[in-house]
């Protein structure tokens, strides 16, 4: 239960210039004074932009293919490292969805390297060190977190638990009742269920991005499947290791070829994920699930863009006004802070590299107002189909920006785990400037564009869980009402 | 990457920590579980940047002792104003940024019977602006304000009264043109006075000036504001932050209400675990009030008035009872300048009422069940003292050996060996620190094994701590880890801020994690034996289980008593 579900790619990455020189605030310098406290009226502060130069990360690449991104950071005695595999669920069999996430946890607690899974536990906690081992859908993850002095013991286990785990029996058994305990219990949070039929409807339930295992998928699962996916997917030419913190560079490039540089190559699995058939996504669906809440959990939305899409910065921009950037948007205005009809709403465009993007409107709220906020979402979306946004919408988004760049080298880890993450996904280094000098150089129109092409209400997926008894009627105004019945698990 | 997995895998990133420690539920009323999030968790865009590290949860058990090898003794500066205000800053100049916590001694426990959710609705209340911000023109503003306050006070009042009394006194056409009246004149009100709101203008102030993490959090015995800036914009925030602390506006007041409602429906009473939570709490302590939910009962919520809440903000909100911490890419000397020009101005306010209320001694166990659309799974909880009493320490230790890591005593009993629980934790400081509270033990059962069955173990566990000493090396691993943990909490400028405007506020001393460091190495396995005998006992227990009940064809809970305003 305890192991982190973390699907590396794509949660960590925000707008970041590499390597840039120097961050420019769109802000001119005045100065301010006057009002009621000493300061005067903080509406009109200005301030100079942050001039700040980054620190530059080293990548050598192992005689075995392994990339490695170092940056040494003395602060603190302290060193983490994390590696980014080329592996993923999108790789599990038909038969057996389940494979690559269990593998990754048993990695993690089955032992390896030659240690026991007791040894193992027995030895990093007691030293104090972390090591966490997942396998999301799109890649696998590994990552070691010690004090400086215990540095050499922490990388050999780490590195025989990635290179040589043992799955030991007892704990491929224990992590599958896990593993069912959890689906059985999927049905338990409203918001759980919302989230997850939404993609399944939105993907289709047998896609890559939306399948999930079964009670039935995991209890097939063996120690040699386990064992074969491992053989099979996770190679040193398949690896971006990142490494942060107390050392020095050259005696860990030493370290690191000794427990690394004798691992062969292997064939790395390429990362492909197929689109959704066109017509399966042209029309609007309308579901609901009947459960007993007091509030209608809702999202409404659409397969969208990828990230390599002409059209993604526009579009980001978009769902920032529209939903994006809570304070600020329009669904928070309109919706939480006007109406105060929900506690958590928004809209978010999930576009990724490897596979069709989200983007949705949610929001929880009381059954009888569980109609406005439908109407209000599809008002909103209109209304970015079919106005420019204000001068004032579009300098907020661009300031807001700009001037929060500063956040993504608040960690050398931080700083690493972004390259890692362009690498992983084929994007250039300086990907992440390219859409900054982007959004600084976007006008209004193009956003409007955007929004006509890419928010569709002709194709709207509509999943509401709640009160099954009053919620097809609510619902009716947007679509042929259908109920999704969940069957019991276990 | 899927819609619901971005969402999943982003707590699971920032809640790395808890692989070791094998807890990554979050558990309502927790100290300083966000009981506010300004920003929910719809900041997933790609466009918002953040500051990952501000977000890693805190606990007691991380201090900063072994911090005084690396300095951090020595490198907070620590200032008082004249007004009561304190200020503690630390000097890290990797990046030009700047972390700013705010912290205040009040929460949940300084709330009256029938007004609970007080402190709460005023932090939401609290981004609502200034006579300065968040109006497009206060004089004009002000009157409106306060005549439509006035009004739905009257209509609120009379709505209940009339409730009341319907049974063997219906309403009459005169209450109903009386009602009738107020309604119309609050609607129009209501809409005058949104003309003059310039709405989350603080918040946008924030983000265009490029602040990340605003954020603010409610628990029993602190209130804590939030945020991150590029550490030239300091002067944007003791503006606005003076300001707030003077002179806060309450706008929007019944929209706001009704946000808080919605909170109250997704946290407590549509989550298993929430609703699972609040009725334990609430069974644990019959007299003190952290046996009240922090985010109130709802009918208390929607009897709450404008007046309330600025009364409430008038006697708990002076400097006095605030701790500001600002770590980051500052000049001390600057900043106290700053906060001097600003902060400086407040007049010093008259100390809080005392909190009288002592729990008595339980006298039996307490047992408890909530039935819910869910499966089972189950929480205990021990009376014990207070943060500072030397027991306190003592309980650090066995939450650290009963739970923490896949070696700890009860993951490997139940989880590992038994196979009975699927997961299980403890927790030696719960809801709150400054009133002697709980030692709280949670697990769900591996299924068809139950909670009784789950029960049985703990206790035998509990057993053995009474009877068996703790081993040499389990003792130098929990000293181990706490020494590892409090190396790790200075990673970011954030989680130290927020460290240092806790201790300061709860301890009175933001030092006290340097001391208690000692205080935990000094624990014996005789003074584990002897607490566990004294304190882990039937009758001072309280458990609650949730109960799977089936989903009703009759079972929509809709809101009964809120009113669309």
């Amino acid at each position: 239960m305890k192991n982190v579900k973390r699907e590396a790619l794509g949660v960590k990455r925000g707008f970041v210039p590499l390597g840039m020189l120097a961050m420019m605030m769109l802000v001119p310098l005045t100065s301010a004074c006057a009002g009621d406290l000493a300061l005067g009226d903080p509406r009109q502060m200005t301030f100079k932009p942050v001039e700040f130069t980054p620190p530059e990360p080293d990548r050598v690449v192992l005689e075995n293919g392994m990339v490695v991104y170092l940056l040494e950071d003395h602060e603190l005695p302290l060193i983490s490292m994390t590696a980014t595999m080329r592996t993923g669920s999108w790789l599990d069999p038909a038969d057996k969805i389940g494979l690559a996430s269990l593998t990754g946890s048993i990695m993690r607690t089955g032992g390896g390297g030659g240690l026991s899974s007791e040894q193992v536990d027995e030895e990093l906690e007691q030293f104090a060190g972390d090591v966490g081992i997942s396998i999301g859908r799109q890649s696998g993850s590994a990552s070691l977190d010690v004090l400086s002095k215990d540095l050499k013991r922490g990388l050999q286990i780490f590195a025989g638990l990635i290179r040589t785990p043992a799955f030991e029996p007892a704990r491929v058994e224990l992590a599958k009742l896990q593993a069912i305990e959890g689906i059985r219990r999927r049905q338990d949070n409203p918001g759980s269920i919302v989230g997850r039929e939404f993609v399944k409807l939105l993907y289709g339930a047998d896609h890559p991005t939306a399948r999930e295992s079964t009670i039935g998928s995991i209890t097939r699962l063996t120690k040699d499947d386990l064992v074969a996916f491992h053989r099979k997917t996770v190679h040193p030419n398949g690896m971006i290791l990142g490494v942060t913190g107390d050392f020095d560079k050259s005696a860990m490039l030493t370290l690191l070829r000794e427990v690394f540089s004798d691992w062969k190559k292997g064939e790395v699995p390429v990362l492909t994920i197929a689109d959704v058939p066109q017509d399966q996504t042209a029309k609007p669906v309308v579901r609901f699930v009947n459960k007993e809440t007091s509030q209608t959990h809702l999202r409404i939305g659409h397969l969208s863009i990828k990230e390599q899409d002409p059209d993604y910065v526009a579009l980001a921009i978009a769902n920032d006004i529209l939903g994006g950037s809570s304070f600020r948007s329009r669904l928070f205005n309109d919706v939480r802070t006007k109406r105060g009809l929900a506690y958590s709403v928004g809209s978010r465009l999930n576009s990724g590299v490897h596979d069709q993007g989200v983007w949705l409107m949610r929001a929880e709220t009381k059954l009888p107002s569980t109609q406005e906020v439908i109407t209000r979402f599809v008002a909103n979306m209109e209304r970015m189909r079919t106005e420019l946004v204000t001068d004032n919408e579009l300098a907020e988004a661009k300031e807001a920006y700009v001037n929060s760049f500063v956040f993504s080298f608040a960690s050398s880890s931080a700083i690493v785990g972004r390259l890692i993450e362009l690498e992983y996904d084929g994007l250039p280094k300086d990907f992440l400037q390219q859409l900054r000098a982007r959004v600084i150089a976007l006008t209004k129109e193009e956003i409007l564009a955007a929004a006509k092409k890419h928010f569709n209400p002709e194709r709207l997926t509509v999943v509401a869980v709640g009160a099954g008894e009053a919620l097809p009627k609510l619902l009716s105004g947007f679509g042929e009402v259908k109920e999704i019945k969940l069957v019991p698990e276990g | 990457m899927t819609t619901e997995s971005f969402l999943v895998s982003r707590e699971a990133y920032l809640a790395k920590r808890s692989i070791r420690r094998n807890t990554d539920v979050k558990r309502p009323g927790w100290l300083l579980s966000v009981q506010f999030l300004a920003l929910p968790t719809l900041h997933a865009s790609r466009f918002t940047v953040f500051l990952l590290a501000t977000a890693l949860s805190l606990s007691l058990n991380l201090n900063l002792s072994h911090a005084a090898s690396f300095g951090l003794a020595d490198r907070v500066v620590e200032q008082k104003l004249t007004n009561g205000l304190t200020i503690l800053m630390v000097e890290r100049h990797q990046t030009p940024v700047v972390s700013l916590n705010m912290t205040f001694g009040v929460g949940g426990v300084n709330e009256q019977v029938g007004q609970t959710g007080l402190a709460h609705l005023y932090e939401h209340m609290a981004f609502k602006g200034t006579r300065t911000v968040g109006t497009k023109n206060y004089e004009k503003e002000r009157p409106i304000l306060e005549e439509w306050y006035r009004v739905g006070t009257d209509l609120e009042q009379r709505q209940r009264e009339l409730a009341r009394r319907s049974v063997e006194r219906p309403a009459s056409p005169e209450d109903r043109a009386v009602i009738e009246g107020l309604q119309k004149r609050f609607t129009e009100l209501q809409e005058k006075a949104g003309q003059f709101v310039a709405g989350n203008e603080m918040a946008l102030l924030y983000q265009r000036h490029g602040g990340v993490g605003l954020n603010a959090a409610t628990g029993k015995d602190l209130t804590r504001y939030m945020i991150s800036l590029p550490a030239n914009r300091l002067p944007l925030w003791a503006a606005l932050e003076a300001d707030r602390m003077a002179h806060p506006v309450l706008r929007e007041f019944y929209k706001e209400r009704g946000v808080v409602m919605e909170e109250r429906r997704m946290r407590n009473d549509d989550s298993p675990n929430g609703l699972l939570f609040e009725t334990f709490t609430s069974a644990a302590f019959r007299a003190h009030p952290y046996g009240i939910p922090t985010i109130g009962w709802e009918s208390d919520i929607l009897s709450l008035t404008p007046a309330d809440t600025e009364a409430f903000f008038k006697a708990y909100y002076g400097p006095g009872n605030a701790t500001i911490a600002i770590v980051g890419d500052i000049n001390p000397k600057d900043v106290m300048t700053l906060i001097e020009q600003t902060f400086g101005k407040i007049s010093a306010a008259p100390p809080q009422p005392a909190i009288v209320t002592v729990e008595p001694a339980q006298r039996g166990e307490r047992r408890v069940e909530v039935e819910f659309d869910a499966e089972p799974s189950v929480a205990i909880g021990f009376h014990k003292p207070a943060l500072g009493h030397p027991d306190d320490y003592v309980f650090d230790v066995i939450d650290a050996v009963l739970s923490d890591g896949l070696t700890s005593r009860l993951y490997a009993d139940l989880v590992r060996e038994k196979r009975i629980a699927a997961w299980v934790a403890s927790d030696s400081n719960y809801p709150g620190v400054r009133a002697p509270n709980l030692f709280v033990l949670s697990a769900t059962p591996l299924a068809p094994h139950t909670t009784a069955e789950v029960e049985v173990a703990i206790y035998a566990e509990l057993e053995r701590l009474k009877t068996e000493p703790v081993s040499a090396k389990e003792l130098e691993k929990v000293l181990n880890n706490l020494d590892a943990d409090l190396v790790r909490a200075l990673r970011s400028n954030g989680g130290l801020a927020s460290q240092l405007a806790l201790f300061q506020t709860v301890a009175g001393d933001w030092r006290y994690a340097l001391k208690a460091r000692d205080k935990i190495a000094a624990v014996t396995p005789a003074g584990i034996q002897r607490v566990a005998a004294e304190y882990f006992t039937k009758s001072n227990r309280t458990v609650a289980t949730l109960v799977k009940k089936a989903s009703e064809k009759n079972g929509a809970t809709s809101p009964q008593h809120e009113v669309a305003r």
